[in-house]
């Protein structure tokens, strides 16, 4: 049997209004077999894991430029966890400094992906096969 | 794992439903779920918006939840997109033009319809079995933007809402001839533009052509929600469709989901006389004249 299509949601939480980066990792990740749920800007925490509940997808990710990650990231992992969801990955993309990228992967974020990250090494991450285990 | 997720969703839990919506969406233990969570219960009023890409079926969809909650009711959402025939995947984006609030009397789930199927996704008559059965009164059902002919989700849903738009005039008396035929409410949609009266005035005048009873014809504007509380009011005043005595075609349809089924599941398992009639076929070894019916007989009870 083939395996069915890894399903993706892509988010903007908070108050950050550019989406040119997030619509170009969709496309890429679509042209590479994904299902990519696109769920907008100006998402609340609450609205993006309810999203990812109701999709039953491996993977969000959070596209944040706004400088807000440290703040609004832990709320959505907190949020997941709380909602059943941990088994889901969380990947965060765009502008991070250098030093919250450690501070991210320990609250558990798996990657963190910043400019110019080639959008063949994205997809190559989300293919590796994970260990995932299901409230 | 089957038996658990049952249980959890006859207790309401919001993660079974979702976990077996993908189950159901992807053909796998169909028959074991439906018979797992089937009960006598009120029966959903299961909605259809259909019509060309662009037209506001996302956008009206998102109204509609709105309008269906005032009225305290439930709702579920199968939103579909097309799929790439090239690589199988697929951007999903229309629930991002609806509601964003997080509301437990809403479940909105997006679905990858693959080319040739028409404008729907796979397996939709399950899945709108699934939802009805976990108490949504309203189940909505999004297509991937209907062209000519593509009328099979008739046979799903019990209300077939077509969307039109201003500037689609020209075309229209060729291009959406069936379409205008099994629609149960016509919305004029983007109505706050000019022309919408032309576009009516076009679709009454075809409607007058046709024999039996025409369907409402109604403006509604999602931007400034003119006309939203009458097309809901059509909506609800439509008699229930599903669930009636059925027609020779939706029997047809039960024995092909069913023979669909049959075929991947003997596929997934190997079942060895179907392996080898698949190896000869994709050897050309079989003439296309006999190969469906040889299928037809390994796959008999």
């Amino acid at each position: 049997m083939t395996t069915p299509p890894l399903r993706i949601v892509l988010a903007k939480v908070g108050l950050d209004g550019h989406d040119r980066g997030v619509k170009v990792v969709a496309r890429a990740l679509r042209d590479a077999g994904f299902h990519v749920i696109y769920a907008g800007l100006w998402q609340t925490p609450d609205a993006v894991v309810r999203t990812v509940a109701d999709e039953d997808v491996d993977w969000l990710g959070l596209s944040l430029l706004s400088g807000a990650h440290m703040t609004l990231v832990p709320r959505v992992l907190d949020l997941l966890r709380e909602a059943g969801l941990g088994h889901v990955g969380v990947l965060v993309g765009g502008i991070v400094p250098e030093t919250d990228v450690p501070k991210l992967l320990d609250l558990g974020v798996a990657r963190v992906f910043g400019p110019g990250t080639p959008l063949d090494d994205i997809v190559a991450f989300l293919r590796q096969p994970r260990e995932v285990s299901r409230a | 794992v089957l038996d658990d997720l049952l249980r959890r969703f006859r207790a309401g839990d919001r993660l079974a439903l979702s976990r077996l919506v993908s189950l159901v969406a992807r053909g796998e233990q169909v028959g074991a779920i439906l018979a797992g969570v089937e009960g006598p219960r009120q029966p959903a009023r299961v909605v259809a918006l259909t019509g060309s890409g662009g037209v506001g079926k996302s956008t009206l969809t998102g109204r509609l939840i709105e309008q269906a909650r005032q009225q305290g009711q439930t709702v579920a959402v199968l939103a579909c997109d097309p799929q790439s025939p090239l690589s199988g995947g697929a951007l999903l984006g229309d629930r991002f033009r609806m509601p964003a609030r997080p509301d437990d009397g809403v479940f909105i789930r997006s679905l990858a319809a693959a080319g040739g199927r028409g404008a729907l996704a796979e397996h939709l008559g399950p899945l709108i079995r699934l939802l009805e059965a976990f108490g949504f009164g309203v189940v909505l059902l999004e297509t991937v933007g209907a062209g000519q002919g593509d009328t099979a989700v008739r046979d799903l849903v019990d209300v077939l809402v077509l969307l039109l738009q201003p500037e689609t005039g020209d075309d229209l008396q060729w291009e959406k001839a069936g379409l205008l035929e099994v629609a149960d409410v016509i919305v004029i949609h983007k109505a706050d533009l000019p022309g919408a009266e032309r576009v009516e005035a076009q679709v009454l005048a075809m409607l007058a052509l046709s024999a039996g009873a025409a369907p409402p014809v109604l403006r509604v504007s999602a931007r400034t929600g003119a006309g939203l509380a009458e097309l809901w009011d059509a909506i609800a005043a439509r008699p229930l469709r599903r669930g009636g005595p059925g027609t020779a075609r939706d029997l047809l349809r039960l024995a092909q989901e069913e023979l669909a089924d049959r075929f991947a599941a003997a596929e997934a398992g190997r079942q060895t006389e179907v392996q080898a009639l698949l190896g000869r076929w994709q050897r050309g070894e079989v003439p296309p004249a006999r190969a469906g019916g040889e299928l037809l007989r390994l796959l008999r009870d």
